[in-house]
């Protein structure tokens, strides 16, 4: 059995990068008593994935996790459990239980939603930026800097009354688009104090629509 | 912007934001409307060093264990942080609740290291604290506690008062004497001589210090009318299995040097190592229960989530029944995964075959302490360990598939001769044979031994008080000596380091209160985290002692006569002078002292109420 498992990341952590996360959840499985299979080996660890990493400075709603369990255990005995290995500010949001056959969730993940606050996005340069067929915008790799069209990325996107930016944009392996990166491509800079938070994981869902990634289960 | 919105501002521009975030697993939160004081545990060095460090678990759970305090944490920020915060006037502030440390009702600091003093003026400039206790009306009570406390007086200006001892019950009659005081609205002076009362506290500001013409101390006495005592004697706390220890502790995001479980399960050693103040200052020996650290690691195992618990004290080996605890450890812990290791450098073979035999320790490099190159040296310091100890050893190991190993020596240890230092590259190549003497189908291929020698810091309150360090040109010349003994045996590895940390940290360790001086002036021309090779700048030091008119040779590599007034001589850490001195004449004459558990060597700490029975 897998537990599947959605959690926040609230502002006070949003500083932990996703490596010390990581070791931080191999910790925080112990504690939680839960009969986490582990690995064989030398060093054995939890059997777990992570959902797609969330940049340094960035808060969160969905970040997802994998685990693997040697027994079944209770979806609510479960996020009970979660809940109380972790801190305030990494809360438990979901809980939901799937066979160890279920094809694993992240290959899933197409694109991702964010509220993005001082953005310093007028509604101008949305007009504009959906009106092109082409925004060319300097995209970092791990290979070196690529020019790409962000433009064909950028699913939604609208600002609400209070002038914060709402996003929905791809998140695949071979296309992404971060955020930040569409932000500098309207405005020409980031803003010292935007703050970006991650809504949601989308998924394919039926007739092309995106879905939340939990829904997919 | 409120200050935590700040300091989160500037968090996204330095190298490591997880250290100043705060908010980990068992951090204590408390509402501050509820308790009547906070108290500010400032570690005067990274979060990542100091996050390892055992004391400060043990008393920010005692002082949270009472409803009416809170404690919190404070690290000192690495420089890139520091600066940020300047430029921003961002003040220090606590991880907890990113409370500016000025508005703590107490700060208290512990001293590990000499050559973290700087940070602790650096930490009070930039919590905007008046460095000088006298410069301070308002504002919170500085304190400072640890094993440097023993000879405080390099920093004696800065503090108002100095914790000796234990910290376990010591820090609650502080924290009761300060609500006692707060309630009766009395000037602070009113509070030092309170204070001075307490068992283990020392108040710098209540002694007048006068000096002969020589620059030696003339004298130390309590002020007239002061209360305060003549010998201040430290705090201790005779029963550890009922003493507070932590049953959650924090755990980091991030590394730290030691992310691990810490059980203490003795406080002091009796070996009586001549060159070790921690040996001398934490007597006596005081175990923990077995049935008291089983019941602790439960408890720390199941609130962690750690996956591997330490075995800690001074010379963990000499636990009275290592033995059946580690077997009973290993046997608890072996199904949930839990390792258990010993940081100790006396491992006996029974207990070594006990873990290797449950739980496949890795064979990373078995370390060995022989400090000294020759039996004679070995004497004179009365390490107990003999060639024939440390040949058996290194066998054992290789035959049973080690192929690292590594030696630690100090260089400069009083008497040392060119013969002594040689003896070093002796014993490498001894350790060599050893291995190539195993049958090579045995062996693990790829020996490496690593030779590591540190410079000789003579330190207060050990029997070698009164000896001179080696003079720089003389460390250099040694240390080139042995390299190119070494030079010439295949397979080592020889680490040492500049002399020069070594003697500031000799000047400090065993200065008097008018080194403070060059402290604050070596601070203001910017000398901080000096412990850090990069960091560490000897010619602002140099100009430092120069401006303030502190010699530090005297201090460093003077040899002081018997009967000199020792700048610490009104601390009383535990063993007597008497003890010192005939310690120091012993090692002179290369005379050993047998470990104290033969037979009681009267080293003074009898003197104890309840010590030793």
């Amino acid at each position: 059995m897998r537990m599947i498992v959605r959690f926040g990341k609230r502002a006070r952590l949003r500083f932990i990068s996703h490596l010390d996360l990581q070791r931080f959840f191999q910790r925080a499985l112990n504690r939680t008593g839960l009969p986490i299979a582990f690995s064989n080996g030398f060093n054995p660890h939890p059997v777990m994935a992570f959902g797609s990493a969330l940049a340094l400075g960035w808060t969160s709603e969905y970040e997802v996790i994998d685990v693997k369990l040697a027994e079944d255990v209770d979806a609510l005995a479960a996020k009970e459990a979660m809940q109380a290995a972790l801190p305030e500010d990494l809360p438990v949001l979901e809980v939901k239980m799937v066979g160890d056959r279920t094809p694993s969730m992240m290959p899933l993940v197409c694109a991702a939603r964010y509220r993005i606050e001082n953005s310093g996005v007028t509604q101008e340069m949305l007009d504009r930026f959906r009106q092109a067929e082409t925004v060319m915008a300097v995209r970092k790799t791990k290979s070196g800097e690529k020019e790409v069209n962000i433009r064909p990325m950028a699913y939604e996107f609208a600002l609400t009354e209070d002038g914060t930016l709402l996003a929905e944009l791809s998140l695949t392996p071979e296309n992404t688009l971060k955020p930040d990166l569409m932000v500098k491509a309207l405005t020409g800079e980031i803003p010292e104090g935007m703050r970006i938070h991650r809504t949601s994981l989308l998924a394919e869902g039926e007739r092309g629509r995106r879905i939340p990634l939990m829904e997919k289960l | 912007m409120n200050l935590s919105d700040k300091i989160e501002q500037l968090l996204m521009k330095v190298q490591k934001p997880a250290m100043y975030m705060g908010g980990e697993f068992n951090s204590v939160m408390k509402d501050p409307a509820s308790v009547k004081m906070r108290y500010a545990f400032l570690f005067p060095d990274t979060y990542d060093v100091g996050m390892s460090h055992l004391g400060m678990k043990i008393l920010y759970h005692t002082i949270n264990k009472r409803p009416d305090a809170w404690c919190e944490r404070v690290f000192s920020p690495w420089v890139d942080m520091a600066d940020l915060m300047r430029e921003n006037d961002i003040p220090l502030f606590s991880l907890e609740s990113r409370t500016p440390v000025k508005d703590f009702d107490m700060v208290g600091v512990t001293l590990q290291y000499e050559m973290s003093y700087t940070n602790i003026l650096e930490a009070l400039d930039l919590a905007g604290i008046p460095l000088r206790a006298a410069d301070r009306t308002q504002g919170p009570i500085l304190v400072c506690g640890g094993p440097c406390a023993f000879n405080p007086e390099p920093l004696a200006p800065f503090f108002d008062l100095v914790a000796l001892g234990d910290g376990e019950k010591e820090t609650h009659d502080i924290i009761d004497c300060y609500l006692a005081w707060k309630q009766t609205g009395a000037p602070k002076d009113e509070f030092l001589r309170m204070a001075a009362k307490i068992d283990g506290v020392y108040v710098p500001a209540l002694y007048d210090i006068a000096y002969n013409d020589d620059g030696t101390v003339a004298s130390i006495r309590p002020k007239e009318g002061s209360g305060a005592p003549e010998v201040c004697f430290k705090a201790l706390v005779n029963d550890l299995t009922a003493a507070d220890y932590p049953e959650k502790i924090i755990v980091p995001y991030g590394e730290v040097v030691h992310n691990r479980i810490m059980l203490e399960i003795f406080r002091g050693c009796t070996r009586g190592c001549r060159f070790c103040q921690a040996g001398m200052i934490y007597r006596p020996v005081r175990e923990r229960s077995m049935d008291r650290l089983l019941e602790l690691a439960d408890k720390l195992v199941a609130a962690t989530g750690y996956d591997e618990i330490s075995l800690m004290s001074l010379s963990s080996g000499d636990y009275s029944c290592l033995p059946e605890l580690a077997h009973e450890m290993v046997r608890k812990y072996q199904a949930r995964r839990v390792k258990i290791s010993l940081p100790s450098q006396r491992i006996d073979t029974v207990l070594t075959d006990t873990l290797k035999e449950t739980q496949k320790v890795r064979k990373t490099a078995l370390t060995l302490a022989p400090e000294a190159g020759t039996q004679r040296l070995r004497d004179v310091i009365n390490k107990g360990v003999t060639e024939e100890d440390l040949i058996r050893s290194v066998s054992d190991a290789f035959d049973q598939g080690w192929n690292a190993v590594k030696l630690y020596f100090m260089l400069g240890l009083p008497t040392e001769t060119d013969e002594d230092v040689l003896g070093i590259a002796d014993l490498a190549e001894k350790v060599r044979a050893c291995y190539f003497a195993v049958p090579k189908e045995r062996r693990a291929p790829g020996l490496r031994i690593v030779v590591s020698v540190s410079v000789f810091v003579p330190k207060n309150d050990t029997p070698f008080q009164w000896s001179p360090q080696l003079t720089q040109e003389n460390v250099i010349r040694r240390q080139q000596l042995l390299g190119q003994a070494l030079r010439k045996i295949r397979g080592v590895d020889y680490k040492y380091h500049a002399p020069d940390i070594s003697y500031i940290e000799a000047v400090f360790a065993r200065g008097d209160r008018r080194t403070a001086d060059a402290l604050e002036r070596a601070w203001q021309l910017g000398c901080r985290f000096d412990g850090w090779n990069d960091q560490f700048k000897y010619d602002k030091w140099m100009q430092a002692f120069e401006e303030t008119g502190v010699d530090p040779d005297f201090y460093a590599t003077r040899e002081r006569p018997l009967d000199e007034v020792l700048p610490w001589d009104h601390i009383d850490c535990g063993v007597t002078k008497e003890f010192l001195i005939r310690e120091y004449q012993k090692a002179l004459k290369g005379e050993l002292t047998h470990d104290c558990r033969k037979g009681c060597v009267g080293c003074g700490v009898k003197r104890y109420k309840g010590a030793c029975v």
